[in-house]
């Protein structure tokens, strides 16, 4: 057998100098988004949840005796249930992200590629944001049957993609740091589950325990279930939404502070091994 | 003297107290195939990742296509990787993977698109470019590889064991490839290898490394002659001519013949106290002796120096560098 692996008629350096393409994280993200959804992780994952979903406005909305509060209260549910699976697969993604492809054999590619380290990072932070964007989306419709009649549709859409947005951004790059500091994907994995623990734990408490000032600093260092405060506060307790702003700080907080190591320190850490030895 | 596409001055990799790479030096030019050899553990993969940016050196510097080692992008632009043990993702088709890659070399949809299929088929893959790589073998992954370190047309291509885990029919194919890309798209090619014999026939340089250390670097030529035992041979004629080859070669007082153990149409040929029989060479005498045979007119076989293949040498140097 003779092969030809003749000078090629594209691909030249020519036309990788110049560039004509799209840029290396858009190029990454389109990628990871297609692994993503392709290969059937995510939609696993948004079939389960809309399984869930179905089961809880069936039983609310065959519900005739519900009263106004308790619609408000349902689609409250709703909403949270989404926010919460949404940046849970959204962390769980972003823990596989460096480590797998590590422990996969196919980070040493993407490391000799003159793409950033940075726009590696970007990209598959982006694709996992896609999972918290897909489970709002499945939500939507049932959010509709449930608020519709107490019209309050419209201010929990916005409010619960603004919030889960913040949170998803957040609890995504920590995902991608743990992932970044782990060989392993399976430590990786564990540590963001054990994360998931600590930050769903609070927000299961029953609510007819006494809630002191204890409570209260758990619940706001907590981001999730600070985030998920104030989007009860605003649709059941109908506040207005300046009234309880500052259950937004460590959300925004958290979304800023992981985003920007993600950023500016994950050049350093998408290396082939984790630690100082690396490299 | 053509142009140097790859240099290395004393680079040296630390991992804490010990040395992976130390104080490696090596060049090679455009569209010379480099073989990079060691036994395991030797540093030829830390070598490769130090020269492709996946890792820092602790000290020393090289240069990648003109590019010194701090332009880390530029050198990512024109190299091509093939890296040791690499993984694919399974469920991608091989088309996908290609232009995937071609993608992040800055390549639009629908130039990255033909490409795929010109390389696809340039390893001999276009059947699979629609098949899920898990389906590959090893063989095809390999080749799949190289099809993707040829994505951006690199000038300088790292091969970390291709051949690694193929048969001698994936072996000789891969080669075959490797061979091509040197001559056909003038590139160098720094090829890691524990496939001695093959190295010999490709490699028009080769860099032995031992425990991060460069023991002998040169042509294949120069480095076996390193090693060559000029006055002892094999050789090799048919069965039923060995006894008349015995006699041609009884008549050189200078010359001991005997039979290998085991291998009865294989005669060792050893010339006594070289140099003191006659004032002929050991070559000499060995040549001499060699004529006789074929003037008796019996087909010679094989006839080698012991010591005059590059395992040899290899053998030879790294057990030396032991002791
Ligand atoms: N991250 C690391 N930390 C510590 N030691 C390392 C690390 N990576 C490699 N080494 C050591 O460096 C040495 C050289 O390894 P390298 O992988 O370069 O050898 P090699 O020549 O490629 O061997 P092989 O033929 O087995 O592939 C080995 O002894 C290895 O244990
Ligand atoms: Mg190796």
């Amino acid at each position: 057998m003779t092969l030809q692996v003749a000078p090629p008629a594209v691909g030249t350096r020519q036309d990788v100098q110049a560039g004509e393409g799209q840029p290396g994280w858009l190029v990454v993200a389109q990628q990871e988004c297609r692994d993503l959804w392709t290969s059937g992780r995510g939609l696993i994952l948004l079939f389960l949840f809309s399984v869930l979903l179905s089961a809880v406005t069936y039983l609310t909305s065959t519900n005739q005796a519900l009263n106004f509060l308790e619609q408000r209260e349902s689609v409250n549910l709703v909403l949270q249930f989404a926010v919460a699976v949404g940046v849970l697969a959204t962390l769980v993604v972003g823990a596989d992200g460096i480590s797998g492809e590590r422990e996969r054999g196919t980070l040493e590619t993407l490391l000799v590629t003159p793409v950033a380290r940075r726009s590696i990072i970007v990209g598959k932070l982006i694709a996992a944001l896609t999972l918290w964007f897909a489970t709002f989306g499945v939500s939507i419709p049932y959010l509709w049957v449930l608020g519709r009649e107490v019209g309050i549709l419209g201010p929990a859409l916005a409010l619960g993609f603004g919030v889960g947005t913040l949170l998803a951004v957040g609890l995504g790059s920590i995902g991608l740091l743990i992932s970044a500091a782990c060989n392993s994907n399976k430590t990786s994995i564990a540590a963001s589950i054990f994360l998931l623990l600590i930050l769903f734990a609070p927000t299961q408490l029953p609510s007819g325990l006494p809630q002191g000032w204890f409570f209260e600093v758990l619940l706001r260092a907590n981001p999730v279930a600070s985030g998920l405060a104030y989007i009860s506060a605003l649709l059941v307790e109908g506040h207005a939404w300046t009234q309880d702003l500052s259950y937004l700080i460590t959300p925004l907080l958290t979304a800023i502070i992981a985003g920007s190591a993600l950023i500016f320190a994950g050049p350093q850490l998408v290396r082939l091994t984790r630690g100082v030895n690396a490299g | 003297m053509a142009n140097i596409s790859v240099e290395a001055i004393h680079l040296t990799k630390h991992y804490g107290a010990y040395n992976a790479v130390d104080d490696v030096s090596f060049s090679g030019s455009q569209g010379e195939i480099i073989g990079l050899l060691g036994p395991n553990g030797a540093g030829k993969t830390t070598t490769i990742r130090l020269l492709t940016t996946v890792l820092g050196p602790t000290s020393g510097e090289f240069s990648i296509a003109g590019h010194q080692s701090t332009a880390a992008t530029e050198i990512r632009r024109c190299i091509g990787v093939l890296p040791e043990s690499s993984g694919y993702p399974s469920h991608q088709t091989g088309g996908e993977y290609l232009r995937f890659y071609a993608r992040l070399y800055g390549l639009s949809r629908r130039q990255a698109r033909s490409l795929s299929v010109e390389l696809l088929a340039a390893v001999g893959l276009e059947q699979w470019g629609r098949s899920r790589i898990s389906i590959y073998s090893r063989g095809m992954r390999q080749r799949l590889g190289i099809a993707r370190a040829l994505v951006n047309d690199p000038s300088v291509v790292f091969l970390d064991e291709p051949t690694l885990g193929l048969d001698p029919a994936g072996q000789a194919q891969v080669l075959d490839i490797i061979r091509t890309v040197a001559n056909a798209r003038d590139a160098t090619v720094v090829l890691s290898t524990h496939l001695l014999p093959e190295v010999e026939q490709v490699c028009s340089k080769v860099v032995i490394l031992n425990q991060g250390r460069v023991l002998v670097s040169g042509s294949v030529g120069e480095v076996i002659g390193r090693a060559l035992i000029e006055h002892s041979a094999h050789l090799r004629v048919p069965l039923h001519h060995v006894e008349r080859a015995r006699q041609a070669l009884m008549q050189f007082p200078g010359l001991t013949i005997n039979q290998v153990e085991g291998q009865p149409d294989l005669l060792r040929i050893a010339v006594e106290t070289p140099g003191a029989a006659s004032a002929a060479s050991p070559a000499e005498a060995m040549n001499a002796g060699l004529t006789a045979v074929t003037a008796a007119g019996i087909p010679v076989l094989r006839f080698e120096l012991e010591g005059a293949r590059l395992s040899d040498a290899f053998l030879k140097m790294t057990s030396e560098a032991v002791a």
